[in-house]
């Protein structure tokens, strides 16, 4: 009970979210437009799952939201060109994986801070995507949209998918060794060298697996709409890392779990539709975001230091 | 010390090289065009307009703009036009006011200053090429926003930003026709999407759920109309809710063969950009001096003048029945 | 006084030519040199255009004052091993509140003025109370004001209302010349003055060096750990608030959207400039080089007769600047990599 506390009271603050809105806007719940909300956010679920991974190893990424881009952009033109779907997809994973190995190599090889990496290779990818595409729209072939399934049959997949792999990845963190090597590297990696596992290799691979997750993602992405823009994806990790956050991952590593993130990202999602729908005004947003996460660490702040005293 | 020899070397090596480039300098008169956004779909059909200018009259174009979101950008982009003497600029301008200190600075350095789709301050340019102005895209919008739903019920709007200049003053000619002419809608929510087409489709799908009594959906950023279809599409309610709004006829086909958009209002932006250069090179020849009444653009024929603005048209409308006419 | 590792011995030259400072100077030479010779082209009326102007030269100066004083704000900070991502934020908000005192609270300018900074401090100080009372990570907690400040920023104007109009007399700062130099150069050097007096020559410097490698030893020390790393984030905030005012009259505007992207440039600035990330070491007169180096390369870009028909001089310098900072980065680490890989090599077989 103790353990999960910072888990449940990001629970809580949802479901107080959630419970406001059925008395004050009860449309909200209404079963095809709230599918079409959570489909929305599929893809960033999936890239929050890798950034939760790479926090809790005390590293961060902020290059996601460009990797996306370029996963995007890339999954679509090689779509526009004829290629089959069984060989987009992995195609894109597997660009996304390169993307995050160079990250990996530089922050795991060279030992070098990845916030600055990540930062580097976040305005590189960027300007490079500009330069190449000049923010031209990429037109997909018809059976791309929800992979050639019926919308709310590719819409269910989509959300399933998402939160099946949030689920296996959940289990898999606590009870699997590679999971927990993940956890030892971010509590301490001389211990965790000590006791025979490879810091770096696991840093090295978790920075692969969140590139794997953000190509992944991007194809999630791609599936719900017949155009890419090149600019998707803009902001992706400052939305991810937020989520991450809020829901209770430590950014000096080795705490939180992907639940907590899981409620972080659903609480942040929730903010936009529920202001649509109390009818307030948009310019609120921002300060309501901020707030919202100022609070959730405050209240972290607070707890832990009644619990030091 | 082998370290400060290799780099004494590369700096030797950089210099030689420099030297060569540096006699490659040509003397034809240079056109500088500042766009909003450099990978805005609407500039980059501005721009294949001002290229065919460009060629026509045998002038040399630079295209720059900012890549972000970074509002003084502009400005640090024609104070470097300014030392490299270019002789003409041609801005659209995201910030009005702020843009003008920069343009009044330009002017004040011998460079003829103009506008085109977004103005600054009167003073700190001759001449706006003016694609049709804001009361007039407002009107036109709310006008059409209006015959679709035969004037009554509920609509939300989509905008780039809460911040950008142009969209704050279509807006308003918006609200205000709304007033003046159409009791019976109302405007129900404004939403930002960021320029982001996937976070438009986000906003129109909560927008759609949070307002079952919408009946049209208005986008007046080019990536906002296709997002908004998409959101329509897949909520099932094609034909049910109206989408409509300013974007490029070939990010929107689709959704209008789809029935989904019924309309989108824009004028002829590879024109705009043609007219700009055209207008550009006359000032710096002298051959367009304030007063004019009329001006002779190329292949596109003679333009009105009213006042300091030279007038590219109406706006257009497209729908089912012409879009597959062009190509932008 | 220099606490380089590489400074022991004075008559040490190689390694004090060779200091991280020293090569980002060679770097910077060279690439001036480069545009100097490339980038300066005779245009058609016959004047000399280009890079090679004083008029250039004068606006990469007053184009880097507001990163620059940002990167500044950044240097102690990210040496206590903290991190500041707000500052582009309070940026806006500071401008935002800076017009709407002037403008609709009617005061004089000056007063306007003194106002911002102490409410840009404020907000510093709201960022140092979460990050010292409560000890949450910097990150943390500026990520939040991130979000914030330019909420609070849009929230104030409804995101549209833009104050303009200013006095010819406030726009001088920000516009014209004062003893020969862009008048806000001189407060961007006076601050840099300042925070450099206060990280290299005061007992305030060696405690933020000290807070950024051992945070808890400094407290076992006898630190005052929360006050110096209060002083640091106040600092910023105030450091953001001037930034704010030269910002606004240099385009003669106050919007909600002043400064974004900002904090990304100036923390590239002072990494380049061998700040440590990871906090214990760091030099003002580093970041300085970083700002320069960024600046010029991104003017001299739009200078180069390549680039410029390829239009492609704002792409192409995000490119490269992020490519400089990769680049630095690895050069900062290799000596340590290529001693290891020695070390491995010669290591006597057990």
């Amino acid at each position: 009970m103790k353990r999960s506390f910072r888990e449940l009271s990001v629970l809580g603050a949802l479901a107080a979210v959630l419970v406001g809105m059925a008395i004050f806007a009860p449309a909200f719940f209404s079963p095809q437009p709230l599918l079409s909300l959570l489909t929305r956010e599929a893809p960033t679920l999936v890239v929050a799952c890798g950034m939760a991974c790479v926090i809790i190893t005390r590293q961060i990424d902020i290059s996601v939201g460009s990797m996306f881009s370029v996963c995007s952009v890339c999954a679509g033109l090689l779509a526009a060109r004829g290629w089959p779907l069984l060989l987009v997809l992995p195609a894109s994973v597997a660009l996304g994986a390169l993307l995050g190995a160079v990250n990996g190599l530089l922050v795991a090889g060279l030992r070098l801070p990845s916030i600055v990496v990540t930062l580097a290779t976040m305005v590189t990818l960027r300007q490079g995507l500009n330069l190449v595409r000049q923010g031209e729209f990429v037109n997909l072939p018809d059976r791309i949209q929800w992979f050639g399934l019926s919308q709310m049959a590719g819409q269910l997949v989509l959300v399933g998918a998402s939160v099946a792999f949030l689920v296996a990845l959940a289990l898999a963190m606590r009870h699997v060794a590679g999971g927990r090597f993940v956890y030892a590297v971010g509590t301490d990696a001389e211990a965790a060298r000590l006791a025979g596992i490879r810091p770096q290799r696991v840093t090295f691979l978790v920075f692969v697996f969140i590139g794997a997750l953000t190509g992944l993602a991007a194809m999630m992405n791609l599936a719900q709409s017949p155009q890419v823009q090149p600019l998707s994806g803009a902001g992706l990790e400052l939305k991810v890392i937020a989520a991450v956050v809020v829901g209770g991952v430590a950014i000096s590593g080795g705490r939180g779990n992907l639940w907590g993130a899981f409620a972080g990202l659903l609480l942040l999602a929730c903010v936009s539709p529920a202001l649509i729908h109390l009818h307030i005004e948009a310019y609120w947003e921002k300060a309501i975001q901020g707030a919202i996460i100022l609070l959730a660490v405050v209240a972290d702040g607070l707890r832990t230091r009644k619990l030091n005293r | 010390m082998k370290k400060i020899l290799l780099h004494l070397c590369t700096a030797g090596a950089v210099l030689l090289a420099s030297l060569v480039t540096a006699t490659a300098a040509d003397s034809k008169l240079v056109v500088a065009m500042l766009p909003k956004s450099k990978g805005n779909a609407y500039f980059i059909s501005c721009k294949v307009g001002a290229d065919k200018a460009a060629k026509e009259l045998g002038i040399q174009l630079l295209f720059d703009g900012p890549t972000d979101s970074n509002a003084a950008k502009q400005n640090e982009i024609v104070e470097n036009w300014i030392t490299l003497g270019v002789d003409v600029i041609a801005v659209a301008a995201e910030n009005k006011e702020g843009i003008s200190t920069a343009l009044r600075k330009a002017q004040k350095a011998g460079i003829k200053v103009l506008t085109f789709d977004a103005d600054a301050m009167t003073d700190a340019r001759s001449f706006f090429v003016n694609q049709a102005t804001p009361e007039g895209i407002g009107q036109g919008l709310m006008d059409e926003a209006a015959r679709l739903t035969n004037s009554e019920g509920e609509f939300a709007m989509i905008v780039a930003s809460l911040t950008a200049s142009n969209q704050r003053e279509w807006q308003q000619h918006i609200e205000a026709r709304l007033k003046e002419k159409y009791p019976k809608m109302k405007l129900v929510a404004v939403r930002p999407c960021d320029d982001l087409k996937d976070k438009a489709q986000s906003e129109a799908t909560a927008l759609l759920s949070a307002n079952p009594k919408l009946k049209l959906i208005m986008a007046i950023c080019s990536p906002g109309v296709p997002g908004a279809a998409e959101a329509v599409k897949q909520a099932g309610l094609t034909g049910k809710v109206k989408v409509m709004g300013l974007g490029l006829p070939n990010e929107n086909k689709r959704y209008v063969h789809a029935g989904v958009t019924d309309s989108i209002i824009l004028w002829n932006t590879g024109d705009l950009g043609y007219l700009a250069i055209y207008a550009g090179v006359a000032l710096a020849k002298d051959e367009l001096k304030q007063g004019a009444k009329t001006f002779k653009a190329g292949s596109l024929g003679t333009f009105t003048i009213a006042g300091d603005n030279i007038l590219l048209g109406k706006p257009f409308i497209f729908n089912k029945a012409n879009i597959d006419q062009f190509d932008f | 006084m220099s606490v380089s590792p590489g400074n022991k011995n004075p008559r040490d030259w190689k390694a004090i030519l060779t200091r991280h400072e020293m090569l980002l100077l060679y770097v910077l030479i060279a690439e001036w040199l480069f545009f100097y010779f490339a980038g300066t082209t005779i245009n058609r009326r016959g004047a000399v255009v280009g890079f090679g102007t004083l008029d250039r030269q004068f606006d990469i100066l007053r184009h880097s004052c507001e990163i620059g004083l940002l990167a500044l704000a950044l240097t102690p900070v990210i040496i206590t091993a903290g991190i500041d991502l707000s500052i582009g934020s309070l940026l806006g908000l500071c401008a935002i509140l800076f017009g709407k005192l002037w403008h609709d609270g009617g005061l004089p300018i000056s007063v306007a003025a003194g106002l911002t900074l102490v409410l840009g401090a404020l907000a510093g100080g709201l960022n140092a109370t979460l990050i010292t009372a409560l000890r949450l990570p910097p990150l943390i907690v500026t990520l939040g004001t991130y979000s914030l400040f330019r909420g609070l920023a849009e929230a104030i104007t409804h995101g549209a209302i833009t104050y303009t109009d200013f006095p010819a007399s406030f726009l001088f700062v920000g516009q014209e010349r004062w003893l020969g130099l862009p008048t806000q150069a001189w407060i961007f050097f006076g601050v840099a003055l300042g925070v450099g007096l206060l990280v290299h020559r005061t007992t305030f410097g060696r405690a933020f060096r000290t807070i950024g490698l051992a945070p808890e030893g400094a407290r076992y020390a006898g630190l005052p750990v929360g006050r110096r790393l209060a002083l640091v984030y106040v600092l910023a905030g105030l450091i953001a608030a001037i930034a704010a005012i030269i910002y606004t009259a240099r385009l003669g505007q106050a919007k909600a959207d002043a400064g974004t992207g900002y904090e990304l440039f100036a923390i590239t600035a002072v990494v380049l400039g061998g700040t440590s990330i990871f906090g214990g070491t760091g030099t003002v007169h580093g970041t300085l080089l970083g700002v320069a180096a960024i600046a010029v390369l991104k003017n001299g870009l739009a200078c180069l007769p390549v680039v410029m028909r390829m239009n492609a001089a704002e792409e192409m310098s995000g490119l490269l600047t992020g490519a400089l900072l990769l680049v630095a980065l690895t050069a900062s680490v290799l000596p340590k990599i290529l001693s290891r890989f020695r070390a491995r090599h010669h290591a006597p077989a057990p």
